[in-house]
């Protein structure tokens, strides 16, 4: 597992996913760690929670991103279970730097929507 | 390199702020352009009003609901017509307009007796039509006339209407997006959660955000109709005022344009726990890949791939034409925000095409951070843009097509340029498979059309002239 490998997966996500990029600092917090957390399951191999409506929701998104990432990257399939984890947790991290942490957007902290 | 002062600015500096231009090993934490901010004094804007904003994009959609506009008679008929939303039921939202039509003297003396009239009368020439919409305008606004009192009146005295408020003045907001807030949050806060439709299905859904542009809303419903997921409420397109009132019966809120109506999808999710899934109905990918996650949501995943199969098998073929004699092409998408997230890579990867500059007119933030994230190096991202702007940006980088609204499309057609209509498209519609084929087709004839190039040749005289702008 090295940076260049998180880079290629952080470059997917900011291309294709939307869900990032919601409304405030919350939501996309929200998104971040529930789908990130649903796609480590996957690509452990185990099916993640869908019984509350934002578990569905995050399986949903985790679903399409896990399918591309197996496609587009298949040295993703080669890793150990620890080398996944750590991969994820760096995607995790990348996300959260650049669209709330780093952020320039004025909007992402408004009290309301 | 970053923020770009345009020699044309060069009076009003303050400009850089709103024009960037990405280069490779740049992202939005570096550069983030101004935007949602209001248009800089010097500087003629492309933008719309805050009540138009409410009206002609949400409100003015539905199929079931009279807009009354509470002011001259211009607000009315400027955000009639303007956009093509038909409906199934004899497109009665385009038919007619209507207006309380104030003169001088209503603005001395005050109109809500004018307002309370003009309701009773157009129930009365209407008496199957139950809903309304009434929306307060700049003048109305500036003398206080009080049009949640009169609406209130008229709904005790006619207890079988309901009449939904909009006090959204055109000076309210920088742009028309303060006019989606404001309506969003009204609608959300007044009318949704009051009564309830049957269930007819096990999967139910919001979509949200498609206003059935030249027919969109209808060419998806065929979707969801083969994937048996019930749609609760089209926010707006081909909706009607009661569905809207039900928005909060859905399992999930599917948002296309989350710039216009990502209000309201956050506060279904806030007050009633409704998850929002944002998606791309524009390009065959994205499509496809909408299509899965909802039907991953919804544990029906196997519909989806065969209704994918299905529309890939009868729509791929004419795509491909397109993009094998698109490829290269250079486009500028000039539109109002978010078409400039959903485009960029639907025409690169679906098409070959190139997407050379990009300018919105009332995208927030949000919305350049979605669109540099997406967009490619050298490409040039605009906030507000103006005319003289325009110009020099197409000196710049040379489209060959420009998707834009018919104002600037009229002045790049003076440039032999070719424009489509962004906003209400040439021949739609252009969402799902089939109309991604339309887009590719409006495409391909403005980019191979010869009629620009020949209109450039002045036949009059001995030899070509080269027409010239007046500023030239």
């Amino acid at each position: 597992m090295s940076q260049q490998q998180i880079k290629q997966l952080f470059d997917y996500v900011q291309e294709r996913c939307l869900w990032q990029f919601h409304s405030r600092s919350w939501d996309r917090k929200e998104n971040i760690d529930g789908i990130i957390a649903a796609a480590t399951d996957l690509l452990h191999n185990s099916h993640p929670k869908t019984g509350a409506p934002m578990d569905k929701l995050f399986y949903a998104d985790a679903k399409t991103m896990v399918a591309d990432f197996r496609g587009r990257f298949p040295w993703i399939n080669e890793l150990e279970p620890t080398e996944i984890t750590e991969l994820m947790t760096g995607l995790k991290d990348a996300l959260v730097d650049h669209t709330i942490t780093k952020s320039l957007n004025h909007e992402l902290n408004h009290s309301l929507y | 390199m970053p923020m770009v002062l345009l020699s044309c600015d060069k009076d009003i500096p303050e400009r850089e702020k709103h024009v960037y231009l990405k280069v490779d090993g740049e992202d939005s934490r570096d550069f983030l352009p101004v935007s949602n901010a209001p248009t800089i004094p010097g500087t003629l804007s492309e933008r719309g009003c805050a009540f138009c904003g409410a009206k002609l994009v949400i409100g003015g959609v539905l199929k079931d609901t009279i807009q009354m506009i509470h002011g001259p008679i211009g607000c009315a008929y400027d955000t009639w017509h303007t956009k093509r939303y038909p409906t199934d039921n004899g497109h009665f939202n385009m038919k007619y307009v209507w207006s309380t039509d104030m003169k001088e003297s209503h603005i001395v003396f005050g109109g809500e007796k004018r307002l309370e009239k003009s309701i009773h009368e157009a129930f009365d020439e209407m008496p199957d039509v139950k809903r309304m919409m009434v929306y307060t305008t700049c003048p109305t606004a500036l003398i206080g006339d009080d049009i949640k009192a009169v609406a209130k009146k008229v709904m005790a005295e006619r207890p079988d209407v309901d009449i939904f408020t909009v006090e959204c003045p055109g000076f309210a907001g920088v742009s028309q997006s303060k006019g989606h807030h404001v309506l969003n949050i009204g609608w959300i806060n007044e009318k949704v959660g009051g009564i309830e439709k049957e269930i007819t299905s096990e999967y139910t859904m919001n979509f949200i955000g498609d206003f059935n542009i030249q027919g969109d809303t209808q060419l998806i419903q065929k979707y969801w109709d083969k994937l048996g997921i019930q749609v609760i409420a089209h926010f707006t397109g081909n909706g009607t005022y009661d569905d809207l009132r039900c928005m909060h019966q859905a399992q999930l809120n599917v948002v296309n344009c989350a710039r216009s109506s990502g209000y309201i999808a956050n506060e279904l999710k806030k007050q009633y726990g409704i998850p929002r899934l944002d998606i791309d109905s524009w390009g065959f990918n994205y499509m496809a890949e909408g299509i899965r996650k909802i039907c991953a949501f919804f544990g029906i995943e196997e519909r989806g791939e065969a209704l994918i199969a299905e529309e890939t098998a009868k729509w791929k073929p004419q795509l491909d034409w397109y993009k094998e004699r698109l490829k290269g092409a250079k486009m500028a998408i000039w539109t109002g925000g978010p078409r400039l997230w959903h485009w960029t890579k639907s025409v690169e990867d679906d098409l070959g095409i190139q997407v050379v500059a990009m300018a919105s007119k009332f995208g927030h933030q949000e919305d350049f951070e979605k669109v540099i994230a997406r967009g490619q190096a050298g490409t040039y991202y605009i906030d507000d843009g103006n005319e003289l702007e325009f110009f020099e940006i197409i000196d710049l980088v040379r489209p060959d097509v420009i998707f834009t609204g018919p104002r600037v499309g009229e002045l790049v057609k003076k440039l032999h340029i070719p424009y489509i209509n962004g906003h209400g498209y040439h021949n739609g519609p252009y969402m799902g498979f089939e109309g991604f084929v339309n887009l590719a087709r409006d495409t391909y004839n403005a980019v191979h059309n010869p009629l620009l190039k020949l209109a450039a040749t002045d036949i009059r005289a001995a030899k070509s002239a080269v027409f010239k702008e007046a500023a030239e």
